[in-house]
C-alpha cells in the first residue's frame, strides 16, 4: 500500500532536477528585478568599480553570458563580489564553511548516535514507565524551536552563570598552546551544539523507537530469542540494524527543516559559520553574497541527500521498491 | 469523522494539551486589544523603561509598549501560519486527488514534480525571494505553501488510490457515478484524517519558518512578529531587559510550536495508525 515508484531513479532525478531549479532561480531572479541590478546594487556602496569590472558584473548578473556561462562561473568559484565586505564571495564562503561543517557535523553525529541508542533501548522497554516518560519528554522537546532553546541556554549559561562564552567560535588575538586552544574551541562550541542537539535528538529518538517497535514484532526476532541469544545481541545485531534504515530515509525529508534551525542557532550565538554570514549579508542587503550563500549551501544540502540516497540503496537492496 | 475517533481524541492527553494551548493563544489574540489598550506602533513612551502598572512588560528601544507588540506579533505569526498551512494543504489535496484519480502520464508527471519540490530546501528559496523582492508577508506565506505542498500531495495520493480501489467505490462507479461524483462523495470525505494531520504538520512548519525568517531580518522591520521581537530584544540582551522583553515572545513562540506538534502527534496516532507506515 506504500507509495510505489520506480527505484531510486525517482528520488535521484528529483535531487538533480532540484539542483538545476535552484541554479536557474538564482540565475534568473536578479534579471526579474526592475531596473539595472548592477547600478542599483553598487552605486550606493563605497565600492569603486572600474569599467571593466562593471561590465563583468553586469554580464554575471544580467545573464548576457547565458545559462551555460553562469554554470561555468559557478563551477570555477566565481560567485561575484560582496559589496559589503569588498572581497570575492567565494573567500567569505570558504572562511565560514569549516565552522558550519564542524557545528552541523557534530550535532548530527551526536544526535543520530545517541538518539538511535536511546530509541532502541526505549522500544525494548516498551510499556514500562521509563519508556513512557522518555517518549513524553521527547515529544515536548520536539515542540521547542531552536530560537526558544537557544535563547534560554544563552541567558542561563552564558549570561547568568557565565560558564560559556556568549558568542564567537574562538578567543581572538590570543597566543595559546594547542591544548588551551582546543579547550577554547570546545567551550565556544558547547552552547550552539547543545541547542542543535536538543533540536535533533527527539526526532531521531522517536523515529528509531517507532520503527524498532514494528521490527520487534516480527518473526525473525522471535526466532532469534528462541535460539537463546543474549538480549543485547538480539536488540542490536538483529533488530536495530533494520531500524537504522527508516532513519536514513527520513533524514532527507527532515534536513530542509534542520538547516533553517541551524541558521538561527548560528545567529543567536554569533557563531562565524554560513548562517551568521547570511544573516550579516541580509542585514546589509548584500545581494551578491545572499545569492551565493543560498545557492551554494542548497547545492550542498542536495549533494548530501543524494549521497545518502545512494548509500542506503547500497546498504539495503530491498529499498529499491519503496520510499 | 465518527463518534469513536472523537472519543479517542478527547481522551488523548496530547490532543487536550495542544487544544488547551491553542485556545489560550486564540483568547490572547482576541482579547489583546482589550488587555493592552496601546497602539503597538505608538512610539511616544520612554524607551527601555522597565515594567510598570501602565505597561506590564515595559517599553522597547523604540518607545513602543511591549505587551501590545506581543499581541500584535502573536496575531501576525499565527495568521501567517494559517494562510500558509491552508493554502499548502489545498494545493496538496488538489494535486494528490487528481494524481490518484487520473493515473497514467499526469500521475507520473505530478509525482516527479513532487520529488523535485521535496528536494528543494524551502527556506533557501524563501530567503532568495524575500531578499530580492521584499514581498508582503502574505505573499511569502503563499510562496511557502507553493514550496511545501509535495508531502501532503504524496500522502493524499497514496490513500486516495487505496480508497479508489475499494469495493464500495467500484460499486459506486458501476452504478453510474462519474469522476466528479466519486471524488466529491467518496475520496474527499474518506481521506478526511489526512487533511487534519497535514494541516497540523504544515502549521508547525509555517510558524517555525515565519519566526526564523523574521528573526533573520527578512521581513519589513516595522512589522510586528514574534521573530522580529526576539531579533530586537537579543540586541539588548546584556541589559536587564530579558525577563520582560526577550522571554515573552520566546515563550509564546515555543508554546505555539509545541501546541501544533502535540496536535500533529496525537492526530497521527488516533486516526488510522497504518498511515504512519505509508510515508
Amino acid at each position: 500500500m506504500g507509495i510505489r515508484f520506480k527505484p531510486h531513479s525517482g528520488a535521484v532525478l528529483g535531487y538533480l532536477a532540484a539542483a538545476l531549479v535552484m541554479v536557474y532561480l538564482s540565475y534568473s531572479l536578479p534579471m526579474l528585478l526592475p531596473g539595472d541590478f548592477v547600478t542599483a546594487m553598487y552605486s550606493g556602496s563605497d565600492v569603486a568599480l572600474s569599467s571593466e569590472q562593471e561590465a563583468k558584473l553586469r554580464a554575471f548578473y544580467t545573464g548576457e553570458e547565458g545559462f551555460g556561462g553562469y554554470l561555468l562561473d559557478l563551477i570555477s568559484l566565481q560567485w561575484g563580489i560582496s559589496f559589503a565586505y569588498r572581497v570575492p564571495v567565494s573567500t567569505l564562503f570558504l572562511e565560514a564553511l569549516p565552522w558550519t561543517l564542524l557545528l552541523m557535523g557534530c550535532a548530527h553525529v551526536f544526535s543520530v548516535f545517541f538518539g538511535f541508542i536511546a530509541g532502541v533501548e526505549a522500544a525494548w522497554r516498551r510499556g514500562r514507565f521509563s519508556e513512557k516518560a522518555g517518549v513524553g519528554a521527547m515529544t515536548v522537546l520536539q515542540g521547542v524551536p531552536e530560537i526558544g532553546s537557544g535563547v534560554l541556554l544563552l541567558l542561563v549559561f552564558a549570561l547568568n552563570l557565565g560558564w560559556f562564552p556568549a558568542g564567537g567560535a574562538e578567543t581572538v588575538y590570543s597566543e595559546q598552546t594547542a591544548s588551551v586552544k582546543t579547550l577554547d574551541l570546545l567551550l565556544h562550541l558547547a552552547l550552539p551544539l547543545t541547542t542543535l542537539f536538543l533540536a535533533y535528538f527527539p526526532g531521531n529518538f522517536l523515529l528509531s523507537r517507532a520503527s524498532m517497535v514494528m521490527i520487534l514484532k516480527q518473526r525473525f526476532i522471535q526466532t532469534a530469542r528462541a535460539k537463546g541469544l543474549k538480549a543485547v545481541r538480539v536488540r542490536y545485531a538483529h533488530a536495530a540494524r533494520n531500524a537504522l534504515i527508516p532513519m536514513v530515509t527520513r533524514f532527507g525529508l527532515r534536513f530542509a527543516f534542520m538547516i533553517t534551525g541551524a541558521l538561527v542557532v548560528e545567529t543567536i550565538f554569533s557563531y562565524p559559520g554560513l548562517g551568521t554570514l547570511l544573516f550579516n549579508a541580509i542585514s546589509m542587503r548584500d545581494l551578491p553574497l545572499i545569492q551565493a550563500v543560498v545557492l551554494i549551501s542548497s547545492l550542498m544540502v542536495l549533494a548530501v541527500n543524494l549521497m545518502l540516497e545512494v548509500a542506503y540503496s547500497w546498504l539495503d537492496p530491498r529499498l529499491s521498491d519503496g520510499f | 469523522m465518527d463518534f469513536e475517533t472523537l472519543r479517542k481524541l478527547s481522551r488523548d492527553p496530547w490532543f487536550g494539551a495542544g487544544m488547551a494551548i491553542l485556545s489560550v493563544v486564540a483568547a490572547l489574540i482576541l482579547l489583546g486589544p482589550v488587555l493592552s489598550p496601546y497602539d503597538p506602533y505608538d512610539m511616544g513612551f520612554r524607551p527601555l523603561s522597565p515594567p510598570s502598572s501602565g505597561h506590564w512588560l515595559g517599553i522597547n528601544d523604540g518607545g513602543m509598549d511591549i505587551l501590545s507588540e506581543l499581541f500584535m506579533g502573536l496575531k501576525n505569526t499565527v495568521f501567517f501560519g494559517l494562510i500558509a498551512a491552508s493554502a499548502g494543504l489545498t494545493l496538496g489535496a488538489l494535486v494528490g486527488l487528481s494524481s490518484a484519480v487520473a493515473g497514467g502520464a499526469l500521475d507520473r508527471f505530478l509525482m516527479r514534480m513532487a520529488d523535485i519540490f521535496l528536494a528543494v530546501p524551502p527556506v533557501m528559496v524563501l530567503i532568495l525571494v524575500a531578499a530580492f523582492f521584499r514581498p508582503s508577508p502574505r505573499v511569502l506565506a503563499l510562496a511557502l505553501a507553493f514550496l511545501g505542498w509535495a508531502r501532503s500531495a504524496k500522502v493524499i495520493r497514496a490513500q486516495a488510490r487505496v480508497v479508489n480501489g475499494a469495493l464500495h467505490v467500484k460499486a459506486a462507479r458501476r452504478m453510474g457515478g462519474g469522476r466528479v461524483y466519486v471524488i466529491a462523495r467518496h475520496l474527499m470525505p474518506e481521506i478526511f484524517p489526512l487533511y487534519v494531520i497535514g494541516f497540523a504538520a504544515q502549521l508547525r512548519v509555517a510558524v517555525f519558518m515565519e519566526a526564523s525568517l523574521s528573526f533573520l531580518g527578512l521581513f519589513d522591520p516595522s512589522r510586528k512578529s514574534l521573530g522580529i521581537m526576539i531579533h530586537y530584544a537579543l540586541r539588548y540582551y546584556y541589559m536587564d531587559v530579558w525577563i520582560h522583553w526577550l522571554l515573552p515572545p520566546v515563550v509564546c513562540l515555543t508554546l505555539l510550536i509545541m501546541a501544533s506538534t502535540f496536535l500533529a502527534v496525537s492526530l497521527e496516532k488516533v486516526f488510522d495508525p497504518r498511515l504512519k507506515e505509508t510515508v
